[in-house]
């Protein structure tokens, strides 16, 4: 019997030829939802804690509006319970060998790729994002996270003799990341042995299922544990007792606003922050592929922010249109629908997207939106968005998901220029088939990542991340273990409480110093040594330096705002020069320089003996010295480039750059040591420095930069003395120092 | 109609394509977009419509031919069409492709089964292309005097492989000249061109010389129709419209056998090129044995049971 199931519609679908639903099943999503009565606590531990007494917030399906679940807040003493787990699971996990681990996470992969459906479509249901991106790149990428990782744990014996694990770490997930985010760093963090508390937004069961899926397998509960609430308990889950660093994924107004609060605090912080992404399309790129590129990065569900696209002026014609036809062919749906492109993200994300683009209207911009969606529609469709003027503050602004901003560009110079002249550094990908060209631009961009003809690869074995304001902590190969581990035998820190420090006040008023009687002895080398000669401090007065009896040891030139200024422009003045010598260059430089100090030997162990330091020690601080310049001269040889080959079609070429101008607050104690210290691997790597030397005793430093002044190019090395709290107040106020490393009575935020 | 020849040198010389690229691309578009259900029997029943169901073996005789040619008059069983209310829509494959000494019977037997199906005949020294240029024009014309109105010709490879754009865009020419009012299929045999570049510049120099359909492959080479040698010369096609308002139609052809196949290439059509180049005047798949995989799917998706071999006619 040829039975017919159909009332047929196949013969209009015959002439529209038009796509149909492809739904996926979620009902395994609802069932494990019903698992938990639709109601999701905490995972903690390896249970589920569902505390009494705290609110709740609706898990809502983001296009259909229909309510999931309800999943609890959590409050502190839940944060607390779950770092007390892990804390409670550090001891027995961190111990254990390598392979044990790399066993493990096997195990976690292999439960994963069981119940990949499950994940997918929970993923899919609660985010609303295209089910073919969690199903075809997400869930296999996590499995391969995992199996990356676990041969990393098996070899860390070896691999990484000489390193510890830091021990708890808390990972702060913002609502617009996917659950992949989590993976790139609990992968690495559990690997090299730390356990990890999770604070993930409300409403994100995916998290929760991963840690039900890891804490089931067994002998390791506590390793990982998932609370979900709201991102003010941050501040709270850095504060507990034992935690050794907060990583945080978000956008950069959040990021900033943790930094402030954690500063002085024990928690290392690694910040990965925004989520935009640039393009830049020269006109020698194959642009049919180029703007595949584009729809991977903006319109394919797979990134969290909108794009900023950079097109040759020779090209940008021919690729508007290009662009325009294929938006006309991307399909927003429902996301567990198979043949959607784009799902919906909330109302929060269509409303900011919505704000952007009716600003950018207003300031002019011209604005292309393949089809119209109806105000009330939870879907917002791709946009792009041209003729938006550089100066316009629509430009300056992070370009929100899912919008394109285009603009045009004459020159591979222009593009560059235009390319860096954003606070942000995340990701980029250039387009060219000249490879030279290419490399050129890949070099030039101030980015952490660049791909060259292609946009958003991504591969366990290879790091990622950011510079400028996007942060600066990596995940993914070699670079994202180092994240999770510290020298083995690190003394503990002791955090500064920086409750009590006010910032508005900090090394604001410069002391008045008056004279203090006549100088014994030889009197120490005088002046500001900025732009490689001593100079006269703009302040025209000087600070007396008495040794450890109070005995008066000579004056030092009193810095202020205006050398710091002059210091820190005489360091970018030098900054290309030296960061295009070659290693062998840098490397001569350094050992001349310890040679130096060999010479000068008698004279510094004096100046530190007066200072009231011990024959034999002052002799064994120069010797060091001498050693530490030595050894990182060697290194400049071993820094550089590695070439590594990934699963990606094609080479990964990993560069290590210099920061640029690196300001450097040396500590009081051992004051030639700590200033050689410092010094040296900011110079092998490439940096210029501007110093504030030891307070205390700045003497030793003094002598050394007379030997500088006739050694070393002009402003390489800028050491400008005086009220150290004062003049760290100075550095922080320049923006173009890359980096500030404090050491002293306060710990005070680096501009980053 | 002819474009001038010094356009030939301009219009492939900026070409740049992306290998790595493309092949993502490739990669991605077989995964993107699932039809299921009714989409997928009404999908597939188009897909019949744009088969040029093909025999091209070296014992071929007019007995096959007959029976080929009626499979292609009655592709789908009756009471299937019937059950999707299809059954007056004229649903027949859209040519039958032969070697030229089989024309002849085709034509024969497809006027006996009373239908006006077009014959193809592949020609022009298939499938290597390496016999003298009179005697490859000489056989269109006797193809053509035959009665085949669709002439499959595959180019000379020596010419694109040694760069002689030029002398490859006049041979078309006289391909193009001698088919008179048939219509002219180019078959880029892109499995020895060597590069994606070289197929993007090919299938440019044979539309440009007047080309209605450009065709991957003879089936003979060791790779036939690939997704990213498709994405290829389906962009050359749209740029060759935006260039000069022509379409020209696109063949795949050799190793596509499956159902799933054939819903792949349809939605590659539509995403590049668009719904209008989604029919048989420009749009057709080169196949022998895809059409009976094509009819199991559908009897499937009206009884909801998997055909046995003999359910179905053989061709």
């Amino acid at each position: 019997m040829a039975a017919t199931r159909t009332a047929s519609r196949a013969c209009e679908i015959f002439t529209t030829l038009e796509y149909g639903p492809a739904p996926e099943s979620h009902a395994c999503a609802l069932a494990w939802l019903d698992t938990q009565d639709r109601h999701l606590g905490h995972y903690v531990n390896g249970q589920w804690l569902k505390p009494e007494h705290r609110s709740s917030v609706p898990c809502q399906d983001p296009i259909t509006g229909e309510n999931l679940a309800s999943c609890l807040q959590a409050q502190s003493e839940d944060v607390a319970a779950a770092v007390e787990a892990a804390r409670a699971s550090l001891e027995n996990w961190s111990t254990q060998p390598g392979a044990i681990r790399a066993q493990h996470l096997t195990r976690l992969a292999k439960v994963i790729q069981k119940h990949q459906r499950l994940l997918w479509t929970l993923e899919s249901l609660v985010t609303g994002r295209a089910v073919r991106e969690v199903r075809d790149r997400d869930v296999p990428l996590a499995q391969q996270l995992l199996q990356y990782h676990a041969v990393q744990a098996h070899t860390q014996e070896e691999a990484l003799a000489g390193w510890e694990p830091m021990g708890v770490i808390g990972l702060i997930l913002s609502p617009t990341f996917p659950f992949l985010d989590m993976m790139w760093r609990i992968c690495p963090a559990l690997a090299v042995g730390c356990t990890v508390v999770v604070l993930v937004p409300p409403a994100s069961p995916t998290p929760l299922l991963l840690a039900q899926l890891a804490g089931e397998l067994g002998p390791f509960p506590g390793i990982l544990n998932v609370i979900s609430g709201p991102a003010s308990l941050g501040p709270v889950l850095a504060a507990q007792p034992g935690v050794q660093k907060v990583a945080f994924c978000g956008a950069i107004e959040e990021g900033r606003a943790l930094r402030r609060t954690l500063a002085g605090w024990v928690p290392e912080l690694g910040l990965a922050l925004g989520a935009e992404s640039l393009l830049l399309l020269t006109e020698v790129a194959d642009v049919d592929s180029a703007v595949e590129g584009i729809v991977d990065a903006a319109w394919s569900d797979r990134s969290p922010g909108g794009l900023r696209l950079l097109i040759q002026e020779a090209v940008w014609d021919e690729t508007m249109r290009r662009l325009q036809e294929r938006m006309g062919r991307l399909r927003c749906g429902h996301g567990l629908d198979g043949a959607v492109d784009m799902g919906a993200r909330g109302a929060a994300a269509r409303d900011l997207a919505q704000r952007y683009v009716s600003e950018a209207q207003s300031q002019g911009a011209q604005v292309f939106q393949a089809g119209s969606e109806p105000s009330d529609s939870p879907f917002f469709p791709p946009t792009l968005v041209s003729d938006l003027p550089p100066a316009s503050p629509c430009t300056q602004a992070e370009v929100p998901w899912p919008l394109v901003v285009a603009s045009p560009f004459r020159t591979a110079k222009e593009a560059l220029a235009v390319a860096n002249g954003t606070p942000r550094g995340g990701s980029a990908s250039v387009w060219s088939e000249r490879l030279g060209q290419a490399l050129e631009l890949a070099y030039g961009l101030q980015v952490g990542t660049v791909w060259i003809n292609a946009h958003g690869l991504r591969d366990p074995a290879v790091p990622m991340g950011g510079c400028k304001e996007s942060g600066s902590s990596w995940h993914g190969g070699q670079d994202g273990l180092y994240e999770y581990l510290r020298p083995s035998g690190t003394p503990a820190w002791i955090p500064y409480l920086s409750k009590t420090l006010n910032y508005d006040a900090f090394g604001l008023a410069l002391p008045s110093t008056l004279p203090a009687g006549p100088e014994t002895g030889p009197a120490p080398p005088y002046g500001l040594f900025v732009g490689g000669r001593f100079q006269a401090p703009g302040a025209r007065s000087s600070r007396p330096i008495r040794d450890s009896q109070g005995s008066l040891q000579g004056y030092v030139a009193e810095g202020g705002a205006k050398d710091i200024r002059g210091a820190v422009e005489a360091a970018h003045q030098a900054a290309p020069g030296w960061m295009s010598q070659s290693p062998a260059a840098r490397a001569a430089l350094l050992w001349a320089l310890a040679a130096a100090l060999q010479r000068r030997e008698p004279n510094l162990v004096s100046r530190l003996e007066r200072h009231g330091v011990e024959l034999k020690v002052a002799k064994a601080e120069v010797e060091l010295s001498v050693k530490r310049l030595r050894a990182w001269g060697a290194r400049v040889q071993a820094q550089g480039c590695a070439l590594q080959v990934a699963e990606l079609r094609g080479p990964v070429l990993r560069l290590r750059e210099p920061l640029g101008v690196l300001a450097i607050v040396c500590p009081d104690e051992w004051p030639l040591l700590a200033f050689v210290s410092l010094l040296a691997p900011a110079l092998a790597h490439g940096n210029t420095v501007v110093l504030v030397p030891s307070g205390a005793c700045p003497i030793p430093a003094l002598e050394v930069c007379q030997e500088m002044a006739t050694l070393l190019p002009a402003g390489l090395v800028n050491v400008v003395t005086g009220d150290r709290d004062h003049l760290t107040r100075c550095l922080a106020l320049h923006q173009d120092i890359q980096a500030l490393w404090y050491f002293g009575s306060a710990q005070i935020r680096p501009q980053a | 109609e002819s474009i001038s020849k010094q356009a030939t040198e301009i219009w492939i010389s900026k070409i740049q394509v992306n290998k790595p690229a493309v092949l993502r691309r490739a990669e991605q578009i077989q995964a993107r977009r699932p039809v299921k259900k009714e989409w997928q029997a009404a999908w597939l029943l188009k897909a019949v419509t744009c088969i040029d169901l093909t025999t091209l073996s070296g014992d071929d005789t007019a007995s096959n031919i007959q029976r080929l040619c009626y499979k292609a008059k009655y592709p789908i069983r009756e009471d299937l069409l019937k059950a999707l209310n299809m059954h007056d829509k004229g649903i027949t494959t859209a040519a039958v492709c032969v070697y030229p000494a089989r024309v002849c019977d085709a034509v024969r037997a497809l006027k006996a089964a009373g239908c006006d199906i077009p014959v193809a005949s592949v020609a022009t020294g298939f499938p290597a292309a390496q016999t003298h240029l009179k005697t490859r024009l000489e056989e269109i014309r006797l193809a053509v005097e035959d009665g085949a109105t669709e002439i499959d010709v595959v180019i000379n490879r020596t010419l694109v492989l040694t760069g002689q754009w030029k002398a490859l865009y006049d041979e078309i020419r006289q391909f193009r000249k001698a088919c008179g009012e048939a219509h002219l299929k180019t078959i880029l045999a892109t499995g020895e061109l060597g590069s994606l570049t070289n197929v993007y510049k090919a299938s440019m120099i044979a539309m440009m010389a007047g080309s209605d359909f450009i065709k991957t492959s003879t089936g003979k080479e060791t790779v036939n129709a690939t997704f990213p040698v498709a994405i290829v010369m389906l962009r050359a096609i749209r740029d060759f419209f935006w260039k000069t308002g022509n379409k020209v139609g696109f063949k795949p052809a050799g190793g596509i056998r499956s159902a799933k196949d054939s819903l792949v290439w349809l939605s590659l059509i539509k995403e590049e090129l668009g719904d209008e180049w989604m029919k048989p005047e420009l749009f057709r798949i080169g196949a022998s044995t895809l059409l009976a995989d094509i009819e199991r799917q559908i009897y499937h998706h009206v009884t909801g049971r998997y055909a046995a071999y003999h359910d179905l006619p053989m061709s």
